[in-house]
């Protein structure tokens, strides 16, 4: 199952991942690799258990109570479901952006330097450093350079998305995990943000969650369809679009789908 | 159509009542401290510690100084406490016990305060007195039975400051490796501090008009400056001189003037309050 680049190493291998929310199960026996470079898109109708998946892969589940996780992920050297992982470490190298653009009542400056101070980095030359090749490689720096001590508040909804991706981009994470990251925004600056995300692919491994079907067929190289916490079917994007091997998958994709 | 009438009146008459009835305090307030003032000067009576009415000494500066000293270190003394219970209880507790904590401190708002001043003089002034060889009455006691009478309700205030911080900051944080610890200090506590703020000040106004349990603690004696020794504050004193200058003697207006004192603070916590509030 699943199709990808096999001159690379997989960067991301679930393998017979369960999840239950107290008894009930949000994701059952899920299989899948992602190699280095690539962007996954997973797809399914509300409830599928598709942010559930993305919030396994940096282990933001387990904040939530009563809920039980089974199977084996590796995302590089990170055997992330291990009890001795060490969670600060991972959660540096497997960034994640959510749906609601949720920039720190801060500057913007404080903001993409909130995680490398956090990591102990305290010299004012470095973090400058820091804050201006994130913002540059989040497409930011150009419309807030000179304004960093302007507070996060003051930007565009897209402007405060793109902050975050710079946020997440500063502590060198190797993966980012993307939940929806346009959905709350409005065309122009949503077409921006998926520019953006071509741009890094080269650089990070990339999952995004998302429900707009042109869009996942715009910037991924694999999709995932999720249907009730099951893998349904995975394969490149192209493949999918255009001949899925499951007639759910080809329901769900041509709209056809109860 | 004609109930809304009735109803639009009736909302009307409340609001007059409410303007009449306050109004006639201050009204009352303001002209026996005028007629005070008139006569004594409105500095020099808070700028002097001479107090004897009868002789027409009407020095407030110990009460004033009572009253402040007992409202700060019984905010201090709180304040750390506070904060932990109200962290435990917007961040650490989950779920119903949640819901059991904040229930289980609303027991302790609904305690009227004469209860607090018993606790404090069957347990903290015996227990002041053994352990310093004072006579255990005076500001230190007032100021523990004050913060533990303000215990609860700043615990309320600040948990629900805290809570109020949106959990999509908390999730940006722990997102990029934040510890639960560094998250609570780089972001919950800062985000939470104007409302915070707010609840010190609804704390400390508590504390500045609490009367009754500090009498019973903190001696009523004054002139011995120190924690130890007995004192007095305004609020204090109003009560203990209330039976020996009634309305038509001599010294009465100085009543007048020590609670024209305390509507003033109480008026710029009050002021202080709201402009955290925006």
């Amino acid at each position: 199952m699943g199709q990808w680049d096999d001159n690379a190493a997989p960067d991301i291998e679930v393998r017979q991942l369960s999840v239950w929310y107290n008894q009930s199960a949000a994701l059952q026996d899920i299989n899948l690799k992602v190699a280095a470079g690539q962007i996954l898109a997973v797809i399914g109708p509300s409830g599928c258990g598709k942010s559930t998946f993305l919030r396994v892969l940096n282990r933001m589940i387990e904040r939530f109570s009563s809920v039980r996780v089974k199977g084996m992920v590796r995302i590089g050297p990170f055997n992330v479901l291990d009890e001795h992982v060490d969670v600060t470490r991972l959660r540096r190298a497997v960034g994640m952006v959510f749906q609601h653009p949720n920039p720190f009542p801060m500057t913007i400056f404080d903001n993409v330097a909130y995680g490398p101070r956090i990591f102990g980095i305290r010299s004012p030359t470095q973090l400058r450093k820091t804050v201006e090749d994130s913002l540059k490689l989040a497409a930011l720096w150009d419309e807030v350079r000179g304004k960093l001590r302007r507070g996060a508040n003051t930007l565009s909804g897209g402007q405060q998305q793109r902050l975050c991706i710079a946020r997440a981009l500063a502590v060198n994470p190797r993966v980012l995990l993307l939940d929806e990251p346009t959905a709350s925004l409005d065309p122009v600056s949503a077409a921006k943000i998926e520019e953006l995300i071509v741009q890094l692919k080269s650089q990070y491994t990339m999952v995004i969650v998302t429900h707009n079907l042109q869009q996942a067929a715009r910037i991924s190289d694999m999709v995932a369809f999720f249907e009730q916490g099951r893998l349904v079917e995975m394969g490149n994007t192209q493949d999918m679009f255009t001949a899925p091997r499951e007639r759910r998958t080809e329901e769900f994709l041509t709209g056809r789908f109860d | 159509m004609k109930i809304d009438k009735v109803m639009d009146q009736v909302t009307h008459m409340v609001l007059a009542l409410f303007i009449v009835v306050w109004g006639f305090i201050a009204v009352i307030i303001v002209w026996g401290s005028w007629r005070f003032t008139r006569q004594h000067g409105f500095l020099s009576p808070i700028l002097s510690s001479r107090w004897n009415p009868l002789t027409g000494h009407f020095g407030l500066a110990s009460f004033i100084l009572g009253s402040l000293t007992v409202t700060v270190l019984a905010v201090v003394i709180v304040s750390p406490w506070s904060l932990g219970l109200s962290v435990l209880g917007a961040r650490i507790l989950q779920g119903s016990w949640q819901r059991y904590f904040v229930r289980f401190l609303t027991v302790f708002v609904s305690l009227p305060s004469v209860l607090y001043g018993w606790w404090g003089l069957t347990v903290i002034v015996p227990g002041i007195r053994r352990l310093t060889g004072s006579s255990g009455y005076g500001v230190l006691s007032a100021s523990l039975v004050v913060a533990l009478m303000i215990l609860p309700t700043f615990s309320i205030l600040s948990l629900k400051a805290i809570r109020q911080v949106p959990e999509s900051y908390v999730e940006g944080s722990v997102g990029l490796g934040a510890s639960e610890d560094q998250t609570l200090w780089h972001i919950i506590l800062p985000t939470a501090r104007p409302r915070l703020a707010q609840a010190a000040l609804i704390a400390i106004a508590r504390a500045l008009g609490e009367t009754i349990a500090v009498q019973m603690v903190i001696g009523g004696q004054f002139g011995r400056p120190g924690l130890l020794h007995p004192a007095a504050t305004l609020t204090t004193q109003l009560l203990t001189d209330l039976p020996l200058l009634p309305p038509g003697t001599a010294g009465h207006f100085v009543l007048d003037y020590m609670a024209f004192l305390l509507m003033l603070l109480m008026t710029v916590i009050v002021g202080l309050e709201m402009r955290m509030g925006e």
